[in-house]
This record gives C-alpha cells, structure tokens and sequence, in this order.
C-alpha cells in the first residue's frame, strides 16, 4: 500500500471522534484498536439502536456502520441519521454485490468499505472522509469557476492544481490534461484514441498501452485502492471515465 | 492305436487324398452313366441271364413282326431279310421257306413268333410285341388291321442268326456287369469316403478344436447360393448331353468321345468345388454357425430386435405415467388392425357388416385420444411441479451462497484486523515472522473465499450481467496494459497479434476483464521460464476468436476438462499462491457473457480459445 505514505503525514485530523457501529464485537473492538493507533477517539456501538443513542450523547465527527445488525440494521440507521445529520457515514459490510455498493451510497453513505477490509485501506478511506468533512472551508474557497470537482477530487485548472480531499497530488503535465479532458465531462466514458488525440496532440494509432499506463499512474496517485478505483474507472473494451459523485 | 489312427486321419494329407478321390469317384460315376447311355446299354441284363428272356431278343423279333405287319399291308417285304418268315391275310401268301407249316418255325422255337387268329405269339413274352422298341410300328392305325382274325404270321430265325446275337448280347451283359459293379463299389466308397471327410473336416491331430476353413468366412445362404449356381446349370448340361442321345446307338463317335471329355472336365470341377462348399457347410453345422453366420438370420434378426425395439415397453418401466402412453398405443394399433383387416374381409366377401368396424374404431380412437390427452396433462403437471421444485432449489442455493459468504467473511475480518494489530505491536523477530506468515495465508483464504463465491454464483446463474457492446481488441489491450507491470517482470516474451479494426462484440466488461486477467495471470503463473506467450485475436466465420498459448513450465498430466474443474490446479503440489478457480472463473464467467471458453493441452503447449460472435455493424 504505497499510496498511503501519501497520506500518512496528515495529522490535521487529531483526535476526532469515530463511531464504530458493528454487532461482531471483536470486529469493533479491532476497529477501534486500528484507529485510535492513528490516533483518533473511538466510541463503539453494537447495533443500530444503540448507534442513534451514541449519536446523540456525543459529538461525533464520523460513522463507520455495519449492515447487518440486528434491531435497527445500518441501512436504515444511514436513513435516520441522514434526517439531520451531514457527518460522513462509512458503510463495512459482508456484501460485496456492486448492487450493494450502489444502494448503500444511494441512502446517504459517503464511503462503503467490503469485509474483509485492508486495515490500512480502512485508515486511509476514514482520513479521506474526515480531511473532506473537516475542510469543507477549502471546498468553498473552490466554487469558482475554473475549478472542476468531483466528490473528493478537485482540479483547479487556473492554479494547474489537484487535490484529493483536500491533500495536494503532484501530476506529471500529460496526467494532468487527462484528467482535466476527463473532468470536464464526469461520467463521460473517453475512449483512447480521444484521449490521446486531446493530450498529445497527435494522430493516434495503437495507443491503447500508452494510455493506460499513464491513466494506471494517475489511479496510484489519486485512488485510495488502485484496484478498486472509486474516481478514475476503466469501462473495459470501450474506454475511460472519471465517475461522477 | 486309437491316437494314431486319429493322427492319420485328420493329417492333412489324408483329408486332401480322400478329397480327390471322391470327387474323382464322383465324376467317374457320372463319366459311367454319360457312356452306358451312350452305348445304350440296357441295365436291364444284369437282371437277365437268358438272352431269349431279353428285352434285345424281343426287339429283334419285334422288328421282323413288325416288318411282316406292314408287308402284310404293302405286299412285300424288303428284298434279304435274316428270317424265316410265312405271313397270310387267308388268301394271299409271302414266304421264303419252302415248307411254310408252323411245324417248321416251331422247330426254331425259342427264336419263334406267330400271329394267329389275332393274337400274337411269343415264348416268355406276354406281352409281345408291345413290349418291343417296334411297338409303334404296329400301333399305327393303318395297321391294326394286321390283328385280322384272317391274318397269319409265321417268323423264326435261324439258329445261326440267333446264336451270334446271344453271343454278342452275352458278351455286353459281362461288360454293363462290370460297369455296374464298379460303379456300385464306387458309389460306396464315395459314400464311405463323404462320411469319412464330414466326420474329420475341421479337425486337426494336435488337438480336439474346430478349426474353420478359409470359405468358412463366407455367409451360409452366400455358400448355398453358390452351390446352387454350380450344380444347377451343371445339371442343365448333363440333362442336354443326356438329351443329344446317343447319335448312333451302341457306337462311340468322335462327337460323343468330346462330349464325354468336356462333361468330364466340367463335373471334375463343379464336384470339387461343391465339394469344398459342403464340406464348408458341415463344418458350419459342427461350429453350430450353420444358421447363424448368413446373411438371411441376421436380417431376420435385424428385423426382429427393431419389432422387438418398437414393441418393447420394458425401457417404460420406471414411468408410469409414458409407460401407460405406451401400452394404450400398443393396444390402439392392434385393435385398429384387427378392425382394418375385418372391414377388407367384409368387403371382400360383399358383406354390408364392413361399415361396423369403422364405426367401432371411431369408438376406439376417442378413447385413446381421450386417454392420451389425460395422460400428458399428468405429464405436464408433473415436468411443472419438478421445474418448480427446480427453481426452488436454485433460489436456496443462492440464499446459502450468500449467507455462507457473509458468515465466512466476518471470522475473516477479525482475523486480518487482529493479524494487522499483532504485526504493530513489539514481538520477538520470530513471532513477527509467524505473523507475516499468517497474514498472506489470510490474504490468500481472503481470495479463496471471494473467488469461490463468484464462481459459485456465476455457475447458479444468481450473478447480475452488464451485456453492453464493446471492442474485445481494446479489452485485451487494456487488461495487458493493466498487466503491464507483472508482464515485464514475469521473464516472459508476449507476443500479441491484434487485429487493426475494431471487433465489437456483446459482452459484460468487467466479466471478460475478469477473464482475460484470469487466463494471462494463468500463463504468467506456469510458463516455463524464458518462454513466449502468443496472444492473438481474429476474426473466423463471424467470429471474434481470441486465443492465448503459453508453454507449461511442467508437464501437464491432465485432461482440457480436468484444468477447468474446480480447484483443479496445473501442479499438484498446491503451494503456489491463488486459488485454483482462475480457469473455471474464466469459463463460467465467459458463458455468462455468452461466450465460448476452451482450452487445449498439447504436450507442452498450453492454448486457451475465447470465441463471442462478433455484433452487427
């Protein structure tokens, strides 16, 4: 996991306060072991009903919420708590069906995590979310209109600037007018004879390697899990796409 | 004594001698028949030992009683007869004897013959002269009149004469005796010798088996039906040299000399031949094959076993249900011929009765459809409830799969979050070791788990498909690309072939990455090291064929569907990284996408075929 050395000498997010919400205690309790090793204050819930209860008492900067959980299940909790609260909710389930994903993130959730999770990934994923929760200031400072965002990501094409929650990314010139052409249209699927012919400037034969490897470069800088991209998607036998969230 | 003379009898050379001299002993006897009737021999003498008893005596006799019967008529006799003759119609006379009184021809009594008041005369033969050769001349309706009660005929020849002939006739009985006998010894023998070869044909001194011949090979009825076109035109040709009749009776030309040598040659040939053929036979009827081995059985057989196959309700047996359908068939067809054949037999008779059993079938048939109709609703009722049955099972395998999944996924989290947690915390070296150690197992169980369910759910048809329409030269460009690391430092040449256009197929993306991945990982994983992997993609017969050829770093001691069994693995050993199920995923998932997935194993070369049909431009 190089790329969380990327994200290892953030410390602007110190002792904020996570709630871990699973009915399998020793998965909570290894939750909260992980991150109050990064050191972050951890409060642990075993269901759904207990997780409203510890919401309310305390002040809670972010949720990382199991789905099956007896009582009220984590689906459900997202809904309730999405009522009035905005703090991020991080999905770890068992199910690991794309149509799980996409239904986990359509009741609220900001991130959803499959067991069994990579620790490490788990870190990084919550650093991410709390970085995006914390700094909502530098989002606003961003709605101008040069700048092209997209969930976590943001492109400030005057400043030639990109940053992933917050964090600036260094990318070569080529990287970065790839992602720009990408950005500009989110969800636009750019095939990579498009692509090279925007960046490079050329007429594109037998390009497909060349395009690829500069779009797997940008995914190690900008992904959490480059092999699980959650921006920058390969449609395979068709082309490239930066998501839109 | 007793093995000896079976030795003998069953060596070779004893069996082929006694074959020879049958069918020589055969063909002599019919040569002997072919002569005796050329020389007209009467075979009536062996019976004979009197020559004035002989048929040949009252022939001569006839001849002169029929030549005085027709002088009787004509008035004359031909000029220098051999006889004494007196012959009076009551008033005209012929003779040539001085003293024409029957005193006189009596004396040469028994070479006497007279016509008296209408009757004739002649010792020991009643029935003279019918029973002569010259009967016919006498039979003639112009001379019956000869039988007038007025007409009287003397004729006696002299002793002279009749001595001669006894002689003559005496002399051809001895050799018709001789020619009889040894034609009845001969008979004999062949029978004795025919018996002798039926008895050891087959059998050989060395042992007690039943060894065929060569012709034994050929089918019986073929065998037969050989024997029937040697013999029958053979007898066709003895009947027609029968028929050219001796030209001149009692003397050999040159003609009949030729007939006797061809009819020779050609019976020679045909007895041996039919001689082999049944002998053949009998070693067949020996062997039990006689029936057996033709050609008529085993089309009778043929027939039977397709009868037996069409009315044979022994394979419904475990299903009531067709086996009812069976039997109410069985039953409707023999009634409808018994009533077919009844309505033609009224018909042919002019009954009016043959509007009956046409009414009666319309009867019959409304019950069998009738029945029948029942019976494939149970049918149906049946395949419906075991479909169900079907889909019920399949919604509970996929309830499980997923239930097993998430049951084996959360011990797993626990034990990578808690491994994670060890390996942070200050251990002696070795037992940081055994925590690195149980950190990739878990990985590797980690892989196992998510593999499994996918194929588990690909093979239950419970995985959701993308179909979209995409390029599979793209796709495999983009997973080498996406490989492009582990490539280069796999050792491994690739040598990919791709096509210049596009080839758009129907596909899920995602699916056929998974398969691609899976297949080069495969080739990445066994090649032998130093070696090419070809990659190639063209276009055949509106088909999209990619295939992927790597050489085996070991040999591959399985079968093409072995590989693709689940948890099969290319070596035994099992200790390498994976799961084992890359190949199976591969194939289930490019079914999935309606693909078709192949490998190929030959020797060393390890070939893996993807085919899709191409889509409509």
């Amino acid at each position: 996991m190089d790329n969380t050395a990327i994200y290892s000498g953030v410390a602007r997010t110190d002792k904020a306060r996570i709630l871990v919400v699973d009915d399998d205690r020793e998965i909570a309790m290894a939750v909260e072991k992980l991150l109050a090793r990064e050191g972050f204050d951890v409060i642990k819930a075993y269901d759904g009903m207990q997780a409203l209860e510890a919401l309310a008492a305390n002040q809670v900067h972010l949720i990382l919420l199991d789905i099956m959980m007896p009582k009220l299940d984590g689906l459900s909790a997202t809904m309730k708590i999405r009522e009035s609260r905005n703090i991020p909710i991080i999905i770890i389930s068992a199910k690991s069906e794309d149509s799980d994903k996409i239904l986990g993130l359509s009741m609220g959730a900001d991130d959803y995590v499959t067991k069994p999770f990579n620790p490490l990934e788990l870190v990084a994923r919550v650093k991410s979310q709390l970085r995006r929760y914390m700094h909502l200031g530098d989002i606003a400072n961003g709605q101008k209109s040069s700048v092209l965002r997209t969930g976590g990501l943001c492109l400030d094409t005057d400043a030639k600037q990109l940053t992933v929650d917050g964090e600036p990314v260094k990318l070569t010139a080529k990287e970065y007018k790839i992602l720009e052409l990408l950005m500009s249209k989110p969800g636009v699927v750019f095939s990579a004879e498009q692509i090279y012919e925007a960046v490079w400037k050329e007429v594109p034969y037998s390009v497909e390697n060349t395009v690829m490897v500069h779009i797997r470069r940008i995914r190690e800088k900008i992904e959490i899990n480059p092999k699980e991209p959650k921006y920058l998607k390969v449609v395979w036998g068709i082309g490239y796409k930066i998501e839109k969230i | 004594m007793v093995t000896r003379l079976r030795r003998f009898s069953t060596n070779s050379v004893t069996k082929v001698a006694a074959f020879i001299l049958t069918v020589l002993i055969l063909t002599g006897l019919a040569e002997m028949a072919l002569y005796i009737y050329f020389r007209d021999m009467d075979l009536q003498r062996i019976f004979t030992d009197d020559y004035f008893d002989s048929r040949e005596f009252a022939d001569l006799m006839g001849k002169a009683a029929a030549e005085a019967g027709e002088a009787l008529l004509s008035g004359e006799l031909p000029g220098n007869v051999p006889y004494h003759y007196y012959i009076s119609d009551g008033s005209k006379e012929l003779t040539n004897v001085e003293n024409p009184d029957r005193s006189f021809f009596e004396q040469f009594e028994p070479a006497f013959c007279a016509l008296e008041n209408g009757r004739w005369y002649l010792k020991n033969h009643r029935n003279f002269p019918y029973s002569s050769v010259y009967y016919y001349k006498l039979s003639n309706p112009d001379v019956r009149d000869v039988l007038k009660e007025t007409n009287r005929i003397y004729i006696a020849y002299p002793k002279e004469y009749t001595k001669a002939q006894e002689q003559e006739w005496t002399q051809g009985r001895a050799v018709v005796i001789r020619l009889v006998t040894a034609a009845a010894v001969g008979a004999i023998l062949a029978v004795i010798l025919a018996i002798y070869l039926a008895a050891v044909t087959g059998r050989k001194p060395d042992d007690r088996e039943l060894h065929p011949g060569r012709i034994d090979s050929v089918y019986s009825d073929i065998l037969i039906a050989i024997l029937c076109f040697l013999v029958v035109p053979w007898y066709l040709l003895a009947f027609s040299a029968f028929e050219t009749g001796p030209y001149d009776r009692g003397v050999l030309t040159a003609y009949h000399k030729g007939t006797l040598a061809v009819f020779g040659i050609i019976t020679l040939s045909v007895t041996a031949l039919c001689g082999m053929i049944v002998l053949a036979l009998i070693r067949k009827i020996k062997a039990g094959t006689l029936v057996k081995h033709s050609i008529i059985y085993k089309f009778l057989c043929r027939i039977y076993d397709f009868a037996v196959s069409l009315f044979d309700g022994r394979m419904f047996s475990r299903y009531p249900l067709t086996r009812s359908l069976f039997y109410r068939q069985l039953i409707f067809i023999i009634i409808s011929f018994v009533f077919v054949s009844l309505t033609f037999l009224f018909l042919l008779t002019g009954s009016l009765a043959f509007i009956i059993p046409p009414v009666l079938e319309a009867v019959v048939i409304y019950w069998y459809v009738k029945g029948n109709n029942r019976t494939y609703m149970d049918i149906n009722r049946g395949f419906n409830e075991s479909f169900e049955e079907q889909m019920k099972s399949e919604r509970m395998k996929v309830a499980l799969i997923t239930n097993v999944s998430h049951d084996l996924k959360t011990p797993l989290t626990s034990i990578i979050s808690y491994i994670d947690l060890l390996s942070k915390e200050d251990l002696p070296e070795s037992a940081s070791d055994y925590v690195r150690i149980l950190g990739e197992k878990a990985g590797r169980l980690n892989n196992m788990v998510s593999d499994l369910f996918d194929l588990a759910k690909s093979t239950s048809g419970s995985m959701p498909v993308d179909i979209d329409k995409l390029d599979l030269k793209k796709l495999i460009e983009q997973t080498l690309a996406d490989m492009g690391d582990r490539i280069e430092n796999s050792g491994l040449v690739f040598r990919v072939r791709l096509p210049e256009n596009p080839m758009l197929i129907f596909a899920d993306g995602k699916k056929l990455y998974r398969v691609f991945q899976n297949v080069i990982d495969n080739a990445l994983k066994y090649s032998l090291q130093g070696t090419r992997v070809y990659i190639s993609l063209e276009e055949t017969e509106g088909m999209a064929v990619a295939t992927v050829k790597n050489t085996a770093g070991y040999e591959m001691d399985f079968t093409a569907e072995e590989i693709l069994q689940r948890f099969a693995r290319g070596d035994k050993s099992r200790t390498s990284e994976g799961s084992g199920l890359g190949l199976s995923i591969a194939e289930s998932f490019t079914r999935l996408c309606g693909g078709r997935f192949r490998v190929d194993i030959d020797g060393d070369l390890f070939k893996v075929t993807v085919s899709f049909n191409l889509a409509q431009q």
